[in-house]
């Protein structure tokens, strides 16, 4: 998957994101960091397809990405947002059933075997009747990536998937998806606030900063104060510490 | 799964008992064996009463309660709104104008009432749907219950004042308007069947179904489309019968739970029975006259919507 001088800007509020260039590293843990509207939300969808550039390319195994019907791109490109609405009463294999869609006739019934593996994987079997909205925020999220992993796609996307989960869920989510990228080759790609996660989990960064790659490269190239201070706009320490490694903190009060 | 079965069990039983019971009473009571010996061919007068009037009736209330069941779930679904049904947004009441209008100015034609009544209801579709109206729910009833009356106050206009949908109603149907609505009917229910699993996508936002890769404008238009027939047929053959798309649908909630594919035949099955059973009462009550069935559903459906809306059964937009 391949950015080729990508240009995008919504109508009326200017450009978005400016002559990107980059390509996304097969098999690997791809991170995209920066400052809030910096377009990171904005470059994801422009990967996925969801957005066109307004010049400039998005690749997909060497093709426009604009030339894939959405069924074939929802069989290719999974999704998982910071947070998922429903608007009915719906149990935990209902959802994931959604994301078999790709494959079936839009009238067609699926069955709860074609979904029990993926609840498998989130280890969410047992809650598979329940309804979704009597889950924690954790076991939730863990429903959506089911769905996305029901896909079978090749690649994860995952849009702050951390937001509305404390520390622990964070923890154990990072390392499902670290297992799912080892275990099943998926390529994932996600948008991160927390650097320090990121800078941990990923494998490839991307650094943006008001719509322009400032920084593609490993987690230790980006371990850069200068670098980091000047993308975020604010004075950046790297500290190092014992057991975790270096850890990103920023010095104002 | 239990509670699901004896209710599919009840309904069915509830459905038969109440149409025996709607070709035995009427101004003059049949009893069960009288019935028998008029099938036999033994009690002509009976039979003919029974075929001419009876039957028709009961098969047309049946099929008709039906459709305006299934079509409120499924507006229900597409509008995710527990309150929208297509009598009280105005959908009905543009295809009863449309087909005033269009009697008067147009020449006879063929299944011209259906599309009069279908094409009224797609112009109501159309003022009624937008980005706004789907994301607030207040205010899809709100503007809904406008063109509503709108609609209602022009063909009055049209019509100097004499309302015209108290003229059409289940009394007199004839046997052809049966044939009419029972083909449409089977068609439209088969439809409903088949589309269910759509209901149950629009669950998701059109953002999840998007990366999904499902169609979802698309998916919605065929839906209201589906919906608008089956309401303009009804309001062709019967004029407009308010409320049991709102009522059924909800009742059907509590009784299978949630997913459309079980949501959509109970409702059929319940709206049948609903609308038999007000059709045989209003034909009672007040012999040797008679009251309509959308009368006494507009009697019935106020306060249940009350109900609903304070109970807070209405749910518009519910975020997880």
């Amino acid at each position: 998957m391949e950015l080729k001088h990508v240009n995008y800007g919504y109508p009326g509020s200017g450009q978005l994101i400016t002559d990107f260039t980059a390509s996304v590293p097969t098999g690997q843990i791809l991170s995209i960091i920066g400052q809030n509207g910096a377009g990171k939300s904005t470059l994801l969808k422009l990967l996925m397809g969801s957005l066109s550039p307004s010049s400039g390319v998005v690749e997909l195994d060497g093709k426009p990405i604009s030339t894939l019907s959405s069924r074939k791109r929802a069989a290719k490109i999974a999704l998982v947002s910071q947070q998922h609405q429903i608007y009915d009463e719906m149990t935990v294999k209902e959802v994931v059933k959604t994301g078999r869609l790709p494959f079936h006739s839009l009238l067609a019934t699926i069955t709860d075997a074609e979904v029990r593996p993926f609840l498998e994987t989130v280890n969410l079997v047992q809650a598979m009747d329940r309804p979704l909205t009597s889950l924690s925020g954790g076991q939730q999220q863990r429903v959506w990536l089911a769905t996305a992993l029901a896909q079978e796609p090749a690649y994860l996307f995952l849009d702050e998937p951390t937001t509305y989960l404390d520390i622990r869920y964070q923890h154990d989510l990072m390392a499902l998806i670290r297992k799912l990228n080892v275990t099943q080759h998926l390529t994932v790609i996600m948008v991160l606030h927390d650097i320090n996660q990121a800078l941990k989990i990923s494998d490839q960064l991307w650094l943006i900063k008001q719509g322009q790659l400032v920084k593609a490269g490993t987690p230790a190239e980006l371990l850069d104060e200068q670098l980091l201070s000047q993308a975020f706009e604010l004075p950046i320490k790297i500290v190092e510490i014992e057991k975790y490694g270096p850890y990103v903190i920023q010095l104002t009060a | 799964m239990a509670k699901e079965r004896s209710a599919y069990v009840i309904i069915c039983l509830a459905l038969i008992v109440t149409a025996i019971l709607a070709l035995m009473l009427g101004t003059q009571f049949y009893s069960l064996p009288q019935l028998w010996q008029a099938l036999l061919g033994n009690r002509p007068a009976v039979l003919s009463t029974v075929l001419t009037f009876r039957l028709p009736r009961v098969l047309a209330a049946m099929i008709a309660g039906g459709m305006l069941a299934s079509a409120g779930a499924i507006s229900q679904a597409v509008f995710r709104n527990r309150l929208a049904d297509p009598t009280i947004l105005g959908v009905t009441s543009a295809g009863e104008l449309f087909m005033l209008l269009g009697g008067m100015v147009l020449p006879a034609f063929i299944f011209q009432k259906q599309l009069l009544a279908l094409l009224g209801g797609l112009v109501a579709f159309a003022l009624l749907a937008n980005r706004k109206t789907l994301r607030q729910p207040y205010q899809l009833i709100i503007v809904g219950v406008a063109l509503n009356l709108t609609f209602m106050a022009l063909t009055q206009l049209f019509t100097k004042g004499i309302n015209v949908s108290s003229s059409l109603g289940f009394n007199g149907i004839t046997w052809s308007s049966v044939y009419s609505l029972l083909i449409t009917g089977f068609v439209g229910l088969v439809a409903v069947l088949l589309m269910a699993p759509w209901a149950n996508d629009l669950k998701l936002s059109d953002e999840q179904l998007a990366s999904v890769g499902v169609p979802v404008t698309d998916m919605r238009l065929g839906l209201l489309v589906l919906v608008v027939y089956l309401s303009a047929d009804v309001t062709a053959a019967v004029g407009t019968i308010p409320f049991i798309g709102i009522i059924v649908p909800n009742i059907a909630r509590y009784f299978v739970g949630h997913d459309y594919q079980t949501i959509l035949p109970f409702s059929m099955l319940s709206g049948a029975w609903l609308l038999l059973v007000v059709d045989t009462i209003g034909r009672l009550v007040v012999l040797p006259s008679e009251l309509s069935a959308a009368t006494i559903m507009a009697v019935l459906g106020g306060p249940f919507l009350i109900i609903l809306v304070q109970r807070g059964g209405f749910h518009g937009i519910k975020a997880r």
